[in-house]
This record gives C-alpha cells, structure tokens and sequence, in this order.
C-alpha cells in the first residue's frame, strides 16, 4: 500500500468520476495525466439528467454516500467552485394513484428517519405553493436541500479549476503491470504511459478493461430538452419525481427488471429549460431516441404540468449508465494490485457520486482516509471475476 | 381583399388570403416581433422555417410567422408577452 | 400510424422529381411539405391574384413541366406537415400542423428531400430586427407579389444577389445597393468557361441586364462591416477593397453568403429499414436544377435498394452542375484575403438564438486545451439554440478553425449532432402520438 503521496497519475476516462478525482488528486500535489477514448464528457456524464439527489434513495449506503455528494455539491458551490453552475432545489416527489400514495408515505417516513428533511403537502399546499402541477397530484413530498449539475459542465469546471489538459482521442487498451503487485502504468496506442499510480473511471469502458462483462452492464437513458419558457419555469420551485419512479425503482430492488422501465423526472433548468427524462433500457444504443419511449414521457410529463403541452420539445439525446450487477457502485483498489483503483458503476447517481468519489478515491490513492465508508462498494467482491495481476 | 384581419398584441392586421402572418406583418410596417427571453430581437429571417427567429404565439402557440398562414380572427403575440400566464 | 411505400419530404424541385419518378414506378408515394403550396425555394408560389416573380424564360418552363408531371401522377402531397426526422425504431416522423399531432408514418423508403439554407456570415448588428437573408426577402416577394418596401440593401456575395435586385426593380422596388464581397470582372478566364453552361450564363444575364439598365449599384469587393439602428432604420458600414468605408441609411437589410445543406439533425436510422436516401440540395447544394436531377437519382436508388441492389451513385448531370457551381465560387470570391471571422469585434453575435458572442468562443478556445466540437457547444451553448445550429454552428466551426490552426478543425456536425427533433415540435404534438399499449412499461 503506498504510504505516501504518489507523484504521478494516470486516470482512464473523463466522465465526472475521471475529471473529479482529477482535481482532487491534482489539490494533493500529484501530476495527473488524464485519458480519454473520446473527450471530457463524451459518453454517461455528458447525456445525463443531473439530480444531485437523495429523494429516491432508500437507507443504505447508497443513501449515505449521496447524502454526502449532496453536501460536497453544497459546500464546492459554497466555495466558488460551483457557485453558477449547481442549482439548489427541492425534489418534489408527485404520487397520482392510491399504489403510488401508499409507496410514497412509506418513502417519505424512510428519508426522513434517515434524516432528510421532508415535508407532505396536501393538495391546498400543493396549488399555493407548486401552481404549475396538475390537480392529478394526490401527495406530494418535498424533500429540501437538493439540488441540480449539468454533467459536462462539472467536469469543465474541475479540469479548467486543476489545470489538466486531457488527452483526447486516446482508448485505454490495458493496465501496464510492473514488478510484483503493482500497476506500472497503461498502455494507449500510442505506446505505454508510466505513472505511480493508475486509476480506471472508464464508465462502460471499463468492463472491457478490466474483464468485468459480467459485473458491469450498459443501461440506456433517453432524455429530452425544452427550448426556454421561462414564466412556466419561474414558477417550478423544484423538480418534479413521479412516484411512478419510485414504484420503478422497487420492482428493479425485487430483481424483477423490467426491458424498458420508465421515471419520470422534470426539472427546471436555469436557463428557463425544461430537462425531461426518462428511460432505463437494457438494450439499445445510445445514439436512437424512438417515438414511443418519448411519446410516453411527455404525456406522463404533461399529466402532471399541463402547461408543458405548449412548451416546444428542441432536442433528445440518450446515454448509457453503467451498472453493476449487484446495484452497488465499485470503488477502491482493483483486487490484484497494490497502486490501481477503479470507480465505476454508478448508474443512474454518477453525478451526485462523482465529485464526493473523486474525494475519496484521491485519499484513499494518497494513503489519507476517505471522507465517506467506501467499503460497501469495495471491488473485492468481485475479486473472483475480472482482471488479477 | 378587404376585410381581413388578425389581431397583433391588440392591433388589427389586414392579410391577403393566403398570405403568412409573417408577410402581413411586413405589409404593416412591423419588422421587430418583440424580444425573445435572452434579448434578441425577434424578427423575419430566413423565410423557411429554419432560423427559428420569427416565432410569435398564434392563439398561445409558439408558431413560426413565416410558415403559418394568417387567418381572420387570430390572436398573435409576441413570445413573451404572455408566455405561461 | 400512417403507411407509405415511398414517403417524399419536401416538395420542391428534388422531392417532386423523386415523387414522380417513384410513382412512374408503380411505388405508392405520399409527399410531406410544411407548406401550404408546393415548388420549393426556387419555385414558390404567388397568393391568389399577386403577380408572378419575374424569372428567366427556361425556369419557367421547367416548373411547369414539373408541375404537369407531378399532377399526372395523382400522388398525395400532406402540406402543413413538418417532417421530424427518423426515430430509433425506423418510424419517420411527422407533425400535422393542422390537426396538432404528430403522426408516425411506417414508410418502406423516405426520400428526404428539404433543401438547402442560405449561409450568412456573422457581422456586429446582423441579428438585428430588420436584417433577413436575401432569400428570405425574396420568397415573401414571390409569395406576396410585392417588393420589399422602402430602402433595401443587398449584401454578401453570389448570384442570388443579383436576381433579387432585378425582381425587385421589376416589382417597383429596386435595392439602393447590391454589395458583393467578390468580383466576376477580375476573374474573365473562369467567367468564359460559363459559355460551356449556356442555360445559367442566360439567367445571368437575364438578370444582371436588368441590374444594368435600371443602373443599380453593383458595389463589388466590398462587404458589410457592420451595421447600426439609426435615427430612422439601420445604418449599414460598408469597406471596399481599398479599405475606404462609407456609411448607408437604410430600412431593411438582406444578407446573403451562399447556401449549403439543410441537412442538420438528419441521421440514417440503424438497420436496414427504412430504405433513406437524401435527395437535391439537402444532400449537395447545386441549385434546382441539379435538385431535380438528383430527386431523380433518388428515386431511382430507392428502387434498386428496396432490391437490395446498390444505391445509383453521382449522375453525368449532377457532375455538370457541381462544375457549373464551382466555376461560379471562383467568379465570386471573396476578393479581402483577412480571415473571415477571427478579425470581428468580440461582441459579434455569433449565435443569435443563444446569444453567444465572438468572445466567448475565443475566451474558450484560447486555453491549452483544445475543446472539441461537442464540447464547445455544451460549455459554450454555441449551436444549442433553437435553429439547432442552422445558423451559427459553420460560423463556429471556421471560427475555431482559424482561432487555432494547429487543433483538428471540427465540422458543423461535431456541434449539432444527429438527433431528432430536427426543429422544435410542441410536446402537446408529441404526446398524442404514442400508444400505451405498443411496448412493455
Ligand atoms: C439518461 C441518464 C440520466 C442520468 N441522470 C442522472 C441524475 O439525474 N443524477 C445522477 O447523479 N446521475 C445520473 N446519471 C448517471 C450519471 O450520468 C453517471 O453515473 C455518471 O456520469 C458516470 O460517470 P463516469 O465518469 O463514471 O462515466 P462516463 O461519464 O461514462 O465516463 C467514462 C469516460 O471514459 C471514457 N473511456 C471509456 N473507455 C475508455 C478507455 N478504454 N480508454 C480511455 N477512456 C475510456 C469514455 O469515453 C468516457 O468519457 C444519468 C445517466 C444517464 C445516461
Ligand atoms: C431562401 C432560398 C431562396 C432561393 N432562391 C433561389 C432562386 O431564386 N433561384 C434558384 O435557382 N435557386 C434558389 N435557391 C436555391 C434552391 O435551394 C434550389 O434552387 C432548389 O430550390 C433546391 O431544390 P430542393 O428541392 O432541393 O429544395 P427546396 O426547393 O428548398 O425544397 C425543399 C422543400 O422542403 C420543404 N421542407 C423543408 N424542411 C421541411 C420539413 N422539416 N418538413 C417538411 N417540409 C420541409 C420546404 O418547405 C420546401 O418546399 C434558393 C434557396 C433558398 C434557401
Ligand atoms: S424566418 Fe426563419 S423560421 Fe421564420
């Protein structure tokens, strides 16, 4: 185990995870190269929602580690760091049928024994205080204190803020192995990069790298954009999560996954935009939106803001999560060697995960104490698939 | 080809039948159609639909004057006069 | 859910030839037309009892052989109808303007066929109310009939300009100027090889004659710099190629800098189904009558793939043309050397829909880093906007390029992707276009 600060390193992949730890490192006095098959924000962080959320979050610790990338988002944006460029906000979790009632009071006792502050509106509440839902709306519980990122837009901040220029076009092919139990450094096609220390943040990518087909799956989102309409949007004091999301969300935890599930989130951009989403697909490609799963969205979406019907739809896009077979996210040291590490697996919480990871993963690489219990989500328990040196 | 109008954020524009809002508008003298919300100014540009700078509110949806035909009796507003009242 | 065998968008010159040709064939055709009329850009019609727009004899002619063509085939033209592009599932996708849905049509093959859109140069004050391209002046003039009123200034470069200023003269109007960044006159070697394409050489003339005789100013080698709100309309700054600037008052202003493909957002769906083939200037922009060739062509290729056969390739008439074209570039270069776009002031808007400014591409390309396409557009919302880039993502792709001469230069596409909507549809539209029960929830 390194004990004392590495002075190089080489992290593989420029998502949010990549860029964080990145910066963070770089705060610790190590000279970073960073890599990516494409470039910053290619691939899940640059197609993603950006709910800096707990609100869908069950106790656990999932829950925990958000509720600190919740407070890292807070304190950076506190700081300067991120002062314009992360938006405070409630979630607001909309229940519009009895079996989402049910689910949603239950949720809410969880957040708040958790201790999320959380708040039941009854439907007077509801018109005084979120004009702009539908009378569908049975229930509703605001949880505070969240917030919204722009995936690629953290990420910019972080490599301008730590002064890294990513080598782009640049695929990772493997870990170069050194002496014994050690991480050497990568090997790119253009020949071999040495460093101290190795980090793999390759999202998707890293299945391959690593031999993790089995545990890491891509898992497609489709999400929407609206052009400006910013009376509609001044009058959103939050984001809105159908408790349909939370039912979703369930069904997955039983191990009964659905193809094609759908969670319906809206969320007020500072723009005046509208940011709709969206779908968790096992299959297909990231480059296709299809009519049906949008169709679905949007009159999900305009049930419970009808006055989305007149906003115009500018743009769709869609990305692939990464997730792990067993739903927790895989941080720490890749089992075999002493100076490598991996953080991937985030699915569908990479943005609020990303910078309190990058955090962690900087300590844990300087020999420091992470600030959050990355045990939960060691990757040696996968230690008998994938990569050993 | 008389007797023909629509109403633009409360004036009465007179059309030829056939013609777009956008085409009457210029017919009235009205180059500028009000300020679009990051401050530019609304306006006929590229006449195909393409540039999206025209856009007005016809009976509250947002349409593109240069592509929509004028019809006796419409509402049309700028974007922003009553975006989401 | 609508079936077509062969479904055209756009009814312009390329997309009616195609139509005629597929139904010539015996394939079922329906055609898809956000407008009310049909005849495209070039052939756009007068309302009820406006006079006709004055064109060349030959131009004529060919519309209505096109026009009696595409009646004797009885095909079924949707109008108010814009064409949204494929979607992942291979539906392509149209909104009904009329009804206020959006239809999903399954189609055999889409023939997508919607012209070009006219380049525009960025220059401070071109996004001002009052300024439109010179197309754009002249397909309300063909529509309503009448010139544009008042003092007009063309400017930019091409013979666009020069047929605008002679229909407006014939409708009463003519421009105060017509400023032209290029000068044919110094180029008389490549203005001969024009004599090979006498059609164009007469519609030049044809309108250049006019240009001459009513004695409007063909201010050549010369551009815009500018331009300003004054007391009464806009104050246009103009420099000559002896760096001399002068100032005119006008009230309306038409830019012009060529034309390119509208094919922005337009992405072939994955799999083989639906047959897509691009056709006319939205594939290649070398004007109508390559458009009709190539509508053909198109046609022609649908048939061969839906037989699993190759797709036709470049014809020996759409070669001729794309000679005719880049004879005509040469005529009008620009005669400035400076670069376009690095020598504009910072707060040139660069994307008008975004309100993104010459400064802040420079102050995000001028780091170390070399931002790509995507990235300039998320980080600096360039191409973001509304016009999904239709205007601004060339003009930011060139600027990048000339800001930094040793990065890989990005295109137009590394900024706007490929993705539908290809314009912005009313959510209300979309959501009466699925069912619940297509797909597992
Ligand atoms: C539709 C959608 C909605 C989402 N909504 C939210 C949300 O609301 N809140 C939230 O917290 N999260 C959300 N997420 C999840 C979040 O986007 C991801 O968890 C997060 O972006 C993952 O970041 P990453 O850095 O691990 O991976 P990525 O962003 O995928 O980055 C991996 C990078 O590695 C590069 N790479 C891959 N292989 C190699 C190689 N061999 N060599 C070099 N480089 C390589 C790639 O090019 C890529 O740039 C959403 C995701 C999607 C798709
Ligand atoms: C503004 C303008 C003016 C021009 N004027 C002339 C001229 O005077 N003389 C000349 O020789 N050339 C002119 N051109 C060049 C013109 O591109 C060609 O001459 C010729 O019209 C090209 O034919 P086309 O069929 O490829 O495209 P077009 O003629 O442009 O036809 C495309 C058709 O598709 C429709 N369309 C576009 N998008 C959609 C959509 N999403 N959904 C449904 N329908 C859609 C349009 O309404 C149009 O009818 C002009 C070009 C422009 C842009
Ligand atoms: S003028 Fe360009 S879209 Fe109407």
């Amino acid at each position: 185990m390194p004990v004392s600060t590495p002075a190089t390193a080489v992290i593989v992949g420029s998502g949010i995870v990549g860029a964080a730890t990145a910066y963070f490192l770089t705060q610790h006095g190590v000279k970073v190269t960073l890599l990516d098959a494409v470039a910053p924000a290619a691939e899940a962080t640059g197609a993603a929602d950006g709910a800096v959320s707990v609100a869908s979050k069950r106790p656990g610790p999932m829950m925990t580690a958000a509720l600190s990338g919740v407070a890292l988002y807070r304190e950076l944006a506190a700081t300067g760091l991120f002062s314009d460029i992360f938006k405070s906000r409630s979630t607001f979790i909309v229940a519009a049928s009895n079996e989402e009632c049910e689910v949603l009071h239950a949720h809410a006792a969880a957040l708040a024994g958790a201790g999320v502050r959380v708040e039941l509106l009854a439907a007077a509440d509801v018109r005084q205080r979120f004009s702009a839902l539908s009378t569908q709306a049975r229930l509703v519980v605001e949880v505070h204190d969240e917030g919204h990122a722009i995936g690629y837009q953290i990420v910019h901040r972080f490599l301008t803020a730590a002064g890294v220029t990513v080598r782009r076009a640049s695929p990772v092919r493997s870990i170069l192995t050194g002496d014994g139990r050690c991480a050497a450094g990568v090997v790119t096609q253009d020949g071999e990069i040495r460093a101290d220390i190795v980090i793999v943040a390759a999202g998707n990518g890293s299945a391959e790298l690593l031999r993790l087909e089995n545990v890491l799956t891509p898992r497609k989102g489709q999400l929407l954009v609206t052009e400006r309409a910013p009376a509609l949007n001044a009058s959103m004091p939050g984001s809105i999560m159908s408790g349909r999301y939370l039912l979703s969300k369930g069904s997955q935890k039983g191990g009964v996954t659905v193809p094609r599930g759908l969670g319906l989130v809206i969320d007020p951009l500072r723009t005046g935009q509208f940011l709709i989403g969206g779908t968790r697909e096992d299959h297909g490609s990231r480059q296709t939106n299809d009519l049906d799963a949008v169709g679905r969205i949007l009159r999900h979406a305009v049930a419970l803001v009808p006055k989305l019907a007149s906003v115009r739809l500018l743009r769709s896009f869609a990305g692939l999560r990464t997730a792990v077979v067993d739903g927790l996210p895989l941080v720490g040291r890749i089992p075999g060697y002493e100076n490598a590490f991996v953080a991937t697996g985030f699915e569908g919480d990479g943005i609020c995960l990303g910078p309190v990871v990058g955090r962690a993963l900087a300590s844990l690489a300087c020999g420091a104490e992470p600030a959050i219990d990355l045990r939960p989500f060691a990757p040696s328990r996968f230690a008998d698939h994938g990569v050993v040196a | 080809m008389t007797g023909r109008f629509f109403d633009w954020n409360g004036s009465a524009i007179p059309f030829r039948e056939g013609e777009t809002i956008a085409a009457a508008l210029t017919g009235a003298g009205i180059l500028h159609l009000g300020d679009d919300s990051v401050g530019s100014e609304a306006r006929y540009f590229c006449g195909i639909g393409a540039c999206q700078n025209c856009l007005v509110r016809v009976n509250g949806a947002i349409r593109e004057a240069c592509l929509t035909r004028a019809v006796a009796g419409l509402s049309v507003a700028c974007v922003e006069r009553r975006d989401h009242d | 859910m609508i079936e077509a065998q062969v479904l055209v968008i756009g009814a312009g010159p390329a997309g009616l030839a195609a139509a005629i040709e597929a139904s010539r064939a015996g394939l079922a055709v329906t055609v898809v037309e956000q407008r009310e009329t049909i005849g495209g850009a070039i052939y756009r019609q007068a309302v009820l009892g406006a006079p006709a727009t004055y064109q060349p004899p030959a131009v004529r002619a060919r519309w209505r052989r096109l026009v009696h063509d595409f009646a004797g085939c009885g095909i079924t033209v949707r109008h108010g109808s814009v064409f949204l592009g494929i979607d992942g599932d291979g539906l392509a996708i149209v909104e009904n303007r009329g009804t206020g849905h959006v239809e999903p049509v399954a189609a055999k093959a889409v023939i997508i066929a919607v012209g070009a859109i006219e380049k525009v140069l960025p220059r401070p004050g071109w996004n001002k109310a009052g300024v439109s391209t010179v197309g754009g002046l002249q397909i309300m003039m063909k529509e309503t009939g009448r010139a544009p009123e008042g003092r007009i200034l063309l400017a930019g470069s091409g013979p666009l300009l020069i047929a605008v200023a002679a229909q407006m003269a014939r409708l009463g109007n003519a421009p105060v100027a017509v400023v032209e960044a290029g000068d044919p006159f110094r180029h008389p070697l490549t203005g001969g090889g024009l004599l090979a394409y006498p059609t164009l050489l007469a519609e030049a003339l044809f309108y250049l004659k006019d240009v001459w005789l009513r004695g409007i100013p063909w201010l050549r080698a010369t551009t815009v710099a500018g331009i300003e709100a004054g007391a009464d309309g806009l104050v246009a700054t103009l420099h000559d190629y002896t760096g001399t600037e002068r100032r005119v008052a006008v009230d309306r202003i038409g830019l012009h800098d060529g034309i390119r493909p509208n094919d922005f957002g337009l992405s072939t769906p994955p799999g083989t189904s639906p047959v897509v083939v691009t056709a006319g200037d939205c594939r290649e922009a070398l004007g109508a009558v390559a458009a009709e060739a190539d509508g053909r062509r198109a046609a022609l290729s649908v048939i061969r793939l839906l037989q699993q056969r190759e797709e036709v390739g470049t014809t020996a008439a759409l070669r001729r043309e794309r000679n005719a074209q880049g004879l005509l570039s040469e005529l009008f270069a620009p005669v400035s050397a400076r670069p376009l776009l690095s020598g504009l002031t910072d707060d040139t808007v660069l994307c008008r829909c975004e309100n993104r400014t010459v400064g802040d591409l420079k102050a995000l390309c001028g780091k170390e880093d070399p931002l790509s396409g995507r990235e300039v557009k998320h980080n600096g919302r360039f191409a973001m906007g509304a016009c999904q880039g239709r205007f601004c993502a060339e003009n930011t792709a060139r600027l990048m390029a000339e800001l930094r001469q040793d990065a890989p230069a990005p295109s137009a596409v590394d900024l706007t992707g490929r993705r539908w909507p290809i314009r912005p549809v009313p959510i209300g539209a979309l959501v009466c276009a699925s069912d619940d029960t297509s797909k597992q929830e």
